[in-house]
């Protein structure tokens, strides 16, 4: 049963043209074009009601799309039932049969398609997820993480070719949900399917995932691997809702052999690699200028004259710090931003720098990113989230 | 004191027992009776112990045929009412269709009308349509009110019903056949059988809506009212306990069968 995947090997693609959803005049999914290859480990991340679920039910068939097409590796299945789909779905909330029992879910895709010695495949499938053992037990008597894992096997039994999950580890606790996710990642590298994974936990998209699409309102903000997102965000929301960003607003100055040079209220100049800027740059415009807290270290100001030539650098004076162990997060009030972020490393600790202290934040110009001055500073944010969401409701 | 504290302590049990008491009490009266040999033709006074009409249930003219009459149509209406019923239960929480209001709320007329009113207005009905009164014109009334029962218990079922649950047996390759045999029906199951249940017990009881309606059939509720006025043999009292033990040894089998499940799953 189990066909040989190979890079080469496309029948495992999906690839979405155009496809759209709107629920009357209200409207989940923008026109979105989206390829997953086979054999990946794709997530659709973003906050709730940003149309990812609307996305992956209209991959399952469960959602017929207003417009565009799907197709499944050559197959176009954009008007096909779900049940005439080679996909299968692990829901939210699991959706187990509660009147039949582990071993009755798990087979059940298997007997509807009419095969009938099944209790090997089962059991084989059971011990790939560690349950052989409460094969005739039925769900209510498992736990919330065992569930969750018949819920998988009952899927992955039918060698989709593409597995959908729709926030399969929200029900469970952090420790747990740590626990699948590796569990997960491991199944998918072991069988080779596409996984198509729906989650608004962005630490879990960048765990498990090899391309995250971050979705927000209806459409795709930036999709990319893990590290490319985080590192080179294109959008203020990208750049809030995967950690956090710190953002200024400067004004472009001018170029020089691939850096642009930027004035920025009181911090003086600072210096931005023009491959790192999605916005246009045209002198006098303006740029929102990024940067991660963990890029930044923090002088104190007595010491000025020892950082480097060639850093960004901004001054404040530290409002607020606090200790958590692995880092010391500190909040800066400086001229061009009053909340500036900084993370440092607890490696040697200046006893100086408490808050009221004088300091200077100084990084790595390559480490700075250039956003559209024309978007919000606080899209993606904890705030507007909350927004997004009622609005979603 | 001690007395006192026994009373506080067991006072649940006490008031269940005499519930229990006051429930079971004229059962009980039906079933001591049954071993009643009477002197006369009423069976109201303790004489003296038999098991004559036990070893002779049908001893009695016509009342065995009224049983039966009352069985079929108990029957027939279950399975008529549970169908109908079912399907308007399913079409009521799953539908949004034009009328689906005001079904809603007519579904339960039948239940809220007092029965000898509709009784009548049946038979006024039936007889302007010019139909023959009988078996079938109870069959009709009967289904008729069963219905709104079994609706009820249906619709309480369905709509606790996560809707994910047949998704994921679409996905799992389900077509809308397999999905409704497979995954809805057994789980809407114990809804339609408290319905069906509701509906046997209802019509097989019914007095008032079949007196009207029965032409010159009659059902065992009759042949027990129109035999009170002249006499009442002891059979009826055999037939009457014989369905409480049938009904009792249905409860405990359910119970001794579910209990043994829990235990093969623990």
């Amino acid at each position: 049963m189990i066909t040989v995947t190979n890079k080469t090997d496309h029948g495992g693609d999906v690839r979405l043209t155009g496809i759209s959803k709107t629920y009357g005049s209200f409207t989940a999914v923008h026109p979105l074009d989206l390829t997953v290859p086979q054999g990946s480990f794709f997530a659709l991340l973003g906050a709730s009601g940003c149309g990812k679920t609307t996305t992956l039910r209209m991959i399952a068939g469960l959602e017929e799309p207003s417009s565009g097409t799907v197709f499944l590796g050559d197959q176009e299945v954009t008007h096909l039932p779900p049940y005439k789909r080679p996909v299968n779905t692990v829901f939210q909330s699991y959706a187990l049969f509660p009147h039949l029992d582990i071993f009755e879910n798990v087979a059940f895709g298997l007997r509807r398609r009419g095969i009938k010695s099944v209790k090997k495949q089962v059991e084989d499938m059971l011990d790939l997820v560690q349950l052989g053992e409460q094969a005739r037990k039925k769900p209510h008597q498992l736990s919330g993480g065992q569930q969750q894992r018949v819920a998988v096997a009952r899927a992955l039994i039918n060698h989709p070719k593409v597995l959908l999950l729709d926030e399969p580890l929200g029900a469970l606790d952090l420790k747990l949900r740590r626990q699948m996710q590796l569990e997960l990642k491991r199944i998918q590298t072991e069988v080779g399917i596409t996984f198509v994974h729906v989650t608004h936990d962005q630490e879990e998209a960048m765990t498990m995932a090899d391309t995250v699409a971050v979705m927000n309102a209806g459409r795709v903000e930036q999709l990319g691997s893990p590290t490319d997102l985080y590192e080179n965000p294109q959008t203020t929301f990208v750049a809030n809702f995967l950690g956090t960003s710190n953002l200024i607003e400067a004004e472009v100055d001018s170029k020089t052999n691939g850096d642009i040079v930027l004035k920025a209220g009181g911090a003086g100049k600072l210096v931005l690699p023009e491959a790192r800027c999605s916005a246009p740059t045209t002198t006098g415009g303006r740029v929102l200028v990024g940067v991660r807290p963990e890029k930044i270290s923090l002088t104190h100001a007595d010491e000025a004259g020892e950082i480097p030539e060639g850093r960004n650098r901004i001054t404040g004076r530290i409002a607020d710090s606090s200790f958590i162990g692995v880092s010391t997060q500190y909040v800066i009030d400086s001229p061009v931003c009053p909340e500036f972020e900084v993370y440092a490393q607890n490696i040697d600790r200046d006893a100086r720098l408490v808050p009221g202290a004088e300091v200077v934040l100084h990084w790595n110009p390559a480490h700075t990113f250039g956003l559209d001055a024309a978007q919000s500073l606080l899209a993606g944010t904890v705030d507007s989230a909350g927004i997004d969401e009622q609005a979603a409701v | 004191m001690a007395f006192v504290n026994w009373l506080k302590r067991n006072l649940v049990v006490i008031a269940g027992l005499v519930t229990l008491g006051y429930l079971l009490l004229p059962n009980v009266v039906v079933t001591v009776f049954s071993f009643n040999q009477p002197k006369g033709r009423f069976n109201y006074e303790w004489q003296q112990f038999s098991t004559a009409a036990w070893q002779d249930p049908c001893g009695v003219a016509d009342m065995c045929g009224s049983l039966s009459v009352s069985l079929q149509i108990a029957l027939w209406a279950t399975v008529g009412a549970t169908l109908l019923g079912t399907m308007i239960a399913f079409a009521l929480v799953r539908y949004r269709f034009r009328a689906r209001g005001a079904v809603n709320s007519l579904i339960f007329m039948p239940m809220a009308m007092p029965e000898v009113v509709m009784a009548a207005s049946l038979l006024t009905l039936f007889l302007n349509m010019g139909a023959q009164l009988g078996f079938w014109t109870i069959l009709i009334a009967h289904i008729m009110f069963c219905l709104s029962f079994v609706v009820t218990a249906v619709k309480a079922r369905v709509m606790s019903m996560d809707p994910r649950l047949e998704q994921a047996a679409q996905d799992l390759y389900a077509g809308p056949l397999q999905t409704f045999l497979r995954v809805t029906l057994p789980i809407a199951a114990p809804g339609i059988a408290a319905g069906a249940l509701l509906a046997f017990a209802l019509s097989f009881d019914d007095f008032i809506i079949t007196n009207f309606n029965a032409g010159s059939t009659v059902t065992f509720p009759m042949f027990v009212w129109g035999s009170a006025q002249r006499g009442t043999p002891v059979q009826i009292n055999v037939i009457g306990t014989a369905m409480f033990l049938v009904a009792v040894l249905l409860v405990l089998a359910s119970m001794v069968v579910s209990n043994r499940r829990n235990r093969q799953k623990a």
